[in-house]
């Protein structure tokens, strides 16, 4: 018999029985939708993920961070997490981290939440003390002016606003450009009771949208003074992380000077690397993804039981027409092909609509997280978020889904479609 | 001379029905030459039926031996014994057409497990269901078809690949009289005209006059040959 009789065999018996095989088929629909949509959302939250760290993130820059519990986003404010050491980052460490073979350049960062007062508005920042030519060499992509300039030898009153700062809301409504005076508030809480203490500054620059999360570098949400003044405001010379520019962004540069810095501080600092980050958060990942898929496969073994079912039933029900067919001649292994062509049919079907349908899971639930997440929030519309999932489907995922999903119904086929070719003609005849 | 279509060997078969061994055949001797038309006549119980099995190649003797067309059946392996069975127009009491697929469509099945491509099977499939006089009913399924059409399809499905032989089982069990009176002028003008072997199982009297011989079977063994001839 030729393979197109047998498909078209196989087909007119499944049309026989629309119902019962539209059910088997939407089980595979489930399985596949499941596995393809968990896998779309999970890709596409890793490509964003890592697309924000790295718009922030320098590859050739390793930050220094104070204490050795291995934090790896250097925590924003000390002490956040894990062990507090008595242990502390100079701004002046930069001279010992400067003579470490491969660094090109470092910059201390101080940093203290605080307010942005101008006019009658009101915005929440980071304040931050850098070094602004440093810190603009260091950062040369995204520490860059939108308006104004950054000084290399900036006034004591100088400051640099993040985009948010200046245009909280996304559209246009600036609380304060270049050449405005702003207040700083930075809240003193060493002391009893906690003091307010304001400052005025003059707005020198507002940087270029950075986007992404910009989780230690220029961030759209900060405000930028020089170093100097910075330790005298906040009366420290501590500083909460220091920047290091390396000659290569090779891995064996970062290994080698990561470990050089531990040396030098004696192993009370922690130091991260871009490419560090990335490798743990693309296994954290892999891991997530191999969880939500084979929770998705469950599905759909739970749907190749029913394909089992369905073809054992059918077995049944056809063992009569079985003994007819093999009465006309036909051989063991084309009541086989049948079978299997039965279920191939129904997991090629169920693999095509579990999919596109598993491909809108993805994208509604992208939405609907997006929507309600950070866009919530900020009173936002989804689409300006600064959150936005975009569903990944890579070859490899639309490959995997279909030929697991015809994997299984072939798999849970074969003992019955074996059954239903080794009956023998006479009993099958003889069968009511 | 040409070996006979069909020819059994002291044929024995015994099978246990529960954990009674049962002797439905006990030896025997049948030789079918080309053109024929024999009549295997008995009561039920008699062992026609599974003497039916065993020159139909559906089942196996326990002992001795069925050559078809001069071949041993017993050394043929399961592909050989499909490819046996498609030189065997089988008839059957309840037809066993499929029933989702209409007159034409039910030919056409045995044509397409021969390999014969569609348009190839389409003419030979209308061919034959004109001959059996069924050219208005191509398209009917087998519910919307009388006993005597539904036999009449399957006459035409059987001769589709030109078998060396016809084993009909009781094929007019099933239809009215008139209908079966219909059915064997049919049946004896393929024999008659087209020299097409008929071996025929029935437990009619009445029908079995219709052939050219009368092979009486009792207790699994032919008890009397009769040549109407």
């Amino acid at each position: 018999m030729k393979v197109g009789d047998v498909l078209s065999y196989a087909f007119g018996a499944i049309r026989l029985r629309k119902l019962r095989a539209g059910l088997t088929t939407l089980g595979v629909v489930i399985g596949i939708a499941a596995i393809v949509a968990l896998l779309a959302i999970s890709q596409g939250l890793q490509a964003t993920i890592t697309d924000q760290l790295q718009s922030g993130f320098a590859t050739d820059t390793l930050i220094v961070s104070p204490g050795s519990g291995g934090r790896l986003l250097s925590g924003v404010r000390r002490g956040v997490s894990g062990s507090v050491s008595d242990f502390s980052l100079m701004v002046n460490d930069t001279q010992i981290i400067n003579e470490i073979e491969d660094v090109s350049a470092s910059a201390a960062v101080i940093q203290e939440a605080g307010y942005v007062n101008s006019g009658d508005r009101t915005v929440q920042a980071y304040v931050r003390g850098v070094d602004f030519a440093l810190y603009s060499e260091i950062y040369g992509s995204t520490f860059v002016a939108g308006s104004g300039e950054i000084p290399l030898n900036p006034d004591v009153d100088a400051v640099v606003i993040g985009k948010r700062v200046s245009d909280p809301w996304k559209n246009g409504t600036t609380i304060c450009s270049v050449g405005d005076v702003v207040e700083i508030v930075w809240t003193n809480t060493t002391v009893r009771p906690p003091e307010n203490k304001t400052y005025a500054f003059t707005v020198v620059a507002v940087l270029k949208e950075v986007g992404g999360l910009s989780l230690t570098g220029p961030s759209d949400y900060a405000v930028y003074v020089p170093i100097g003044q910075a330790q005298s405001l906040f009366g420290t010379d501590e500083c909460d992380r220091i920047i290091v520019k390396l000659a290569s962004e090779d891995d064996a540069t970062i290994e080698a000077v990561s470990e050089a810095i531990e040396a030098a501080f004696n192993g009370q600092v922690s130091v991260t690397s871009a490419t560090a980050v990335l490798d743990i958060i693309s296994s954290v990942f892999s891991t997530i993804e191999l969880f939500l898929a084979g929770i998705a496969a469950i599905s759909l073994l739970v749907a190749g039981v029913g394909i089992m079912n369905i073809m054992i039933v059918s077995l049944m029900e056809r063992t009569r027409e079985i003994g007819i067919l093999k009465a006309l001649g036909m051989k063991s292994r084309t009541v086989l092909a049948i079978f299997i062509s039965e279920a191939v049919i129904i997991g090629l079907l169920g693999a095509i609509f579990g999919v596109g349908l598993g491909w809108l899971l993805a994208n509604v639930a992208a939405r609907v997280f997006t929507g309600g997440g950070f866009a919530a929030a900020t009173g936002q519309a989804a689409t300006t978020g600064s959150f936005v999932i975009n569903p990944v489907m890579t070859p490899t995922v639309l490959l995997g889904a279909f030929g697991f999903g015809i994997a299984v119904s072939i798999i849970f086929a074969i003992y019955p479609a074996w059954r239903a070719s080794k009956l023998k003609p006479v009993e099958a005849l003889r069968y009511e | 001379m040409a070996a006979p279509v069909v020819e059994t060997v002291e044929l024995k078969k015994i099978y246990l029905l529960g954990k009674v061994p049962v002797n439905a055949l006990r030896g025997v001797n049948l030789k079918v030459e080309k053109g024929d038309f024999v009549a295997i006549l008995g009561p039920s119980g008699s062992g026609k039926s599974t003497l039916l099995n065993m020159i139909g190649a559906l089942d196996k003797p326990t002992e001795g031996k069925v050559f078809i067309n001069g071949v041993d059946v017993s050394t043929l392996n399961d592909n050989q014994l499909a490819d046996l069975r498609r030189s065997i127009g089988f008839v059957f009491q309840f037809f066993n057409l499929i029933p989702r697929l209409n007159a034409i469509g039910n030919v056409e099945l045995t044509l397409s497990i021969a390999g014969l491509d569609k348009n190839e099977r389409r003419k030979r499939a209308e061919e034959l269901l004109e001959n059996v006089g069924l050219k208005e009913r191509m398209k009917h399924k087998p519910a919307e078809l009388s006993g005597g059409e539904r036999q009449r399809v399957a006459i035409a499905r059987a001769l589709a690949n030109n078998p060396s032989f016809l084993l009909m089982d009781e094929p007019t069990g099933n239809i009215d009289s008139k209908t079966a009176k219909e059915i064997m002028g049919l049946v004896k003008q393929l024999n008659k005209d087209e020299g097409v072997t008929i071996i025929m199982i029935t437990h009619d009297q009445q029908l079995a006059t219709q052939a050219k011989r009368i092979v009486k079977m009792l207790d699994g063994s032919i008890i009397k040959e009769i040549d109407q001839l």
